[in-house]
């Protein structure tokens, strides 16, 4: 027998399904075909089951059939739960450019206006900067230190929504590295899916594809880490043992993401023993 | 194919994707688009008014269009769900495309909506493009033409381009039983690309 989307052909018989193009549609989405002895549609057919009038005919019952079949699908896709974590985490990357960047600029525009003014020698932090930048010039300079300043809370508020989704869809993951550095792997990786089907030594380097990539080709000393990196426990470790704290990190964090998919729940359990496996890591003998 | 001035373009309605005009017809950019690189190249098969096309890695329907507006009907797959909506509407624009959420790699997911086709074109980033284009070829009528687009860095990033698209000829040859009969590099359009064409027997 023959499936197709306007009905099925068994013994050069057809069967044409009844129904409306909603019902095709769940119908096409049901059906998996079996590509042995398989045949391609032909309208000819179609017409003579009865399933549509003519060619034009055909072709507009098809369209609207996969037109419904694709709406579904993107959906069903954009239904996932890491969707919109996806969306935040790369917004929180962006902001956080947009705002070194003009943070930057304003500060030398304010250099030329205050000529006696340097960042050199000096302790400021970038909002003690916007703030004494903000309060002392008028103008388009004021107004734009002012905007920087309100995206910097704006950031801020985004970075604790990013986290605590994080904690919600990745509880494992957030578990071991903190919310924010899971999200970005997440982001890297496309997905919790896709996460969670690489292996522990890809998620190790993961972000670090340009050194990847160079040792891939050209041999140069192959990447230790890549935003695992940004994790405490790795960038504090002493420089000796710093590749295999990233090694036993990404290999936890690669169980962590696969209990992420299927169980949907911290496991506590799990969550003690690697802590403990990769604090033991970052000793020096 | 119509050539305005050696600009290669196809007669429909434009401002699908902020394309330039050139006397009513829409300008068809090579840099842009891999079949056009493969035109400029002097290669590549006249698409006809009657002719049904695949169309393998539609993403945002760009190239779709245009193919659109050459031939009866294009069958547009695509699977990532961003280029979808694209790609809906442009297929809501020409109401020959027929777009199609499916996985190019896994044809029996959309083999009950696929007719035979005269040309089948693919333009895919994955490791296994041959695979997936000898997949399809069951959609191909008896002497039709598969357009393989190679994308030699999806294959291999560390092995010779030149290797790759030997390696590929000859899995389209050997395993798939089809007859190439053209190839061309689409440099300077597009890098380390290469067309295949192919004649199904």
């Amino acid at each position: 027998m023959q499936s197709y989307w306007f009905g099925d052909m068994a013994d050069g018989t057809c069967q044409p399904c009844k129904g409306d193009a909603g019902i095709l549609a769940d119908r096409v989405r049901a059906r998996e075909t079996s590509m042995d002895e398989f045949a391609p549609p032909d309208w000819q057919v179609a017409v003579a089951c009865g399933a549509c009038r003519d060619r034009a005919d055909y072709l507009a019952k098809l369209r609207e059939v996969c037109f419904l079949v694709a709406e579904h699908g993107i959906r069903e896709k954009y239904s996932g739960r890491d969707v919109e974590l996806l969306q935040m985490t790369r917004t929180l990357d962006e902001l956080d450019t947009v705002i070194n960047l003009l943070t930057g600029r304003m500060a030398e525009w304010y250099q030329t206006r205050h000529p006696a003014f340097s960042r050199k020698f000096r302790r400021f932090d970038a909002r003690t900067l916007l703030r004494t930048m903000s309060r002392r010039s008028g103008g388009a300079l004021g107004r734009v230190t002012g905007d920087i300043e309100r995206l910097s809370a704006t950031r801020t508020a985004l970075a604790r929504e990013v986290s605590a989704r994080a904690e919600d869809v990745m509880p494992n993951c957030t578990a071991l590295i903190g919310g924010l550095v899971a999200a970005r792997l997440l982001l890297h990786a496309g997905g919790l899916e896709p996460l969670a089907r690489l292996p522990g030594s890809a998620i190790q380097v993961l972000g670090a594809r340009a050194a990847l990539f160079s040792h891939l080709c050209a041999r140069t000393p192959c990447p230790k880490h890549g935003i695992i990196f940004q994790h405490r426990r790795v960038h504090n470790a002493p420089p000796k043992v710093r590749g295999k704290v990233a090694r036993v990190l990404a290999a936890k964090l690669a169980i962590a993401a696969r209990l992420d998919l299927y169980r949907r729940v911290a496991v506590p359990e799990f969550i003690e023993r690697s802590q403990a496996r990769i604090d033991a890591a970052g000793v020096v003998p | 194919m119509i050539w305005i001035d050696g600009v290669l373009v196809s007669r429909g309605q434009g401002g699908i994707y902020g394309e330039r005009m050139l006397s009513d017809a829409r300008i068809w950019d090579p840099y842009r688009s891999k079949l056009s690189a493969l035109y400029h190249q002097k290669k590549g098969v006249e698409l006809e008014p009657d002719m049904r096309v695949l169309y393998l890695g539609a993403a945002h329907g760009t190239t779709v269009s245009h193919v659109a507006d050459y031939v009866e009907v294009v069958y547009a797959v695509e699977i990532a769900p961003r280029p979808m909506q694209d790609l809906l509407e442009v297929a809501r624009r020409r109401t020959n495309v027929v777009p199609i959420m499916a996985d190019a790699a896994q044809p029996e997911q959309y083999a009950p909506l696929v007719e035979p086709v005269d040309l089948a074109y693919q333009d895919v980033a994955q490791p296994d493009q041959v695979t997936i284009a000898l997949r399809n070829c069951i959609f191909l009528k008896p002497g039709g033409t598969l357009i393989l687009i190679l994308k030699t860095r999806s294959v291999d990033t560390r092995k010779e381009p030149g290797i790759v698209f030997s390696d590929a000829v000859s899995q389209l040859t050997g395993d798939g039983g089809l007859m190439v009969r053209d190839s061309a590099w689409l440099a300077p359009y597009h890098h380390d690309h290469a067309a295949i064409i192919c004649t199904k027997s």
